[in-house]
């Protein structure tokens, strides 16, 4: 039983750490047209649906592509700036990925809720059956039950 | 029992949620205004800078004192050529005017010629003005055409109005927005 739970505690341990790696991870130094294809792949073409700008060859899209790209060779915003930028002309609707803050931060809170919420509501369930499991028996129960049995076989 | 009044709470929280979803799609409004809304209204106007197809300079900034009105234009697109005639008579109208607003066509995706073509035989004599790449419409985030803008002598954006123009419609929200600048 120990054994079991330090395996899942090194499970989760392992996993915590993958996360944060995987959430600080830094980039390191990316060419201008990376910069360009990511921001663009993150716009959402307002003009068609399910297409990022990134891969639309929509008016919009294209036109939308053409002031990212001078924006980043004009080099006086940050990736963030850019996005704010298009998003202030736009509308919230042109992000592919909703920002993690004001009322959007619930798109990512309510899911690690409800899970949270789930395993918690299984964890108990499971505890509950296992408390109501029938009890095992006794050495004086299995005495009773080998004297019964040799009694009958006699 | 615990776990049964568990879940009628849950299966009442799910249901409250469901119902509140129903309430918005009831109550809320279609949007279908032909008068739009913008992050940018109520905000200083983008700094905008191009040339007419004539070759002359335009520089949104240089217009503050005068109300200007954008009307972004495809010379193939329906609903723009619909409502020719309405910034026609607008523009005429305006120019009548001692504070008569300045109206201008922004390009989108389309030719010079295709837009001297249209115009000589259409009419309309006021700048038509180059958007290379769509930066202009970026920086008014207008998707699709026809939109109109309209922008005071502060050279704060007032309004939006995307789609085709009605009858008196662009002529009433000017006057609307002139009255409410000047009391």
């Amino acid at each position: 039983m120990k054994t079991r739970r330090s395996i899942w505690l090194a499970m989760f341990l392992v996993a915590g750490v993958l996360l944060v790696f995987g959430a600080n991870r830094g980039g390191g130094p990316k060419t201008q047209q990376e910069r360009i294809d990511l921001l663009t792949s993150n716009l959402a073409c307002p003009t068609c649906s399910g297409e990022s700008v990134f891969e639309s060859r929509a008016v919009a899209a294209e036109a939308i592509r053409s002031e990212v790209a001078r924006q980043v060779a004009a080099g006086l915003r940050t990736d963030d700036e850019i996005m704010g930028y298009i998003e202030q002309r736009f509308g919230g609707q042109v992000l592919l990925v909703p920002r993690a803050d004001g009322l959007d931060a619930l798109v990512w809170a309510l899911p690690v809720a409800v899970a949270v919420f789930s395993l918690f509501v299984l964890f108990s369930a499971f505890a509950k059956w296992r408390g109501n499991r029938p009890p095992s028996p006794s050495n004086d129960d299995e005495l009773i039950v080998a004297r019964a049995l040799d009694e009958r076989e006699s | 029992m615990k776990s049964k009044n568990l879940v009628k709470f849950v299966s009442a929280a799910v249901g409250v949620v469901v119902a509140m979803f129903f309430l918005v799609l009831l109550v809320a409004e279609p949007d279908n205004d032909t008068v739009a809304r913008s992050p940018l209204l109520g905000q200083p106007a983008p700094a905008i800078s191009s040339r007419t197809i004539d070759g002359e300079s335009f520089v949104l900034e240089r217009r503050k004192g005068s109300w200007v009105v954008l009307n972004f234009f495809n010379s193939t697109c329906v609903p723009c050529i619909n409502e020719h005639p309405l910034l026609v008579d607008f523009a005429e109208a305006e120019s009548r005017k001692p504070d008569g607003a300045e109206l201008y066509t922004i390009i989108n995706d389309d030719s010079s010629e295709s837009i001297r073509d249209f115009f000589a035989r259409n009419g309309g004599d006021w700048s038509k003005v180059t958007d290379d790449n769509g930066a202009i419409a970026v920086a008014f985030g207008v998707a699709r055409v026809p939109e109109t803008w309209i922008i005071d002598p502060n050279g704060v954006v007032r309004l939006r109005i995307t789609g085709e123009l009605t009858e008196g419609l662009l002529g009433r929200q000017v006057e609307m927005l002139r009255e409410d600048f000047t009391s």
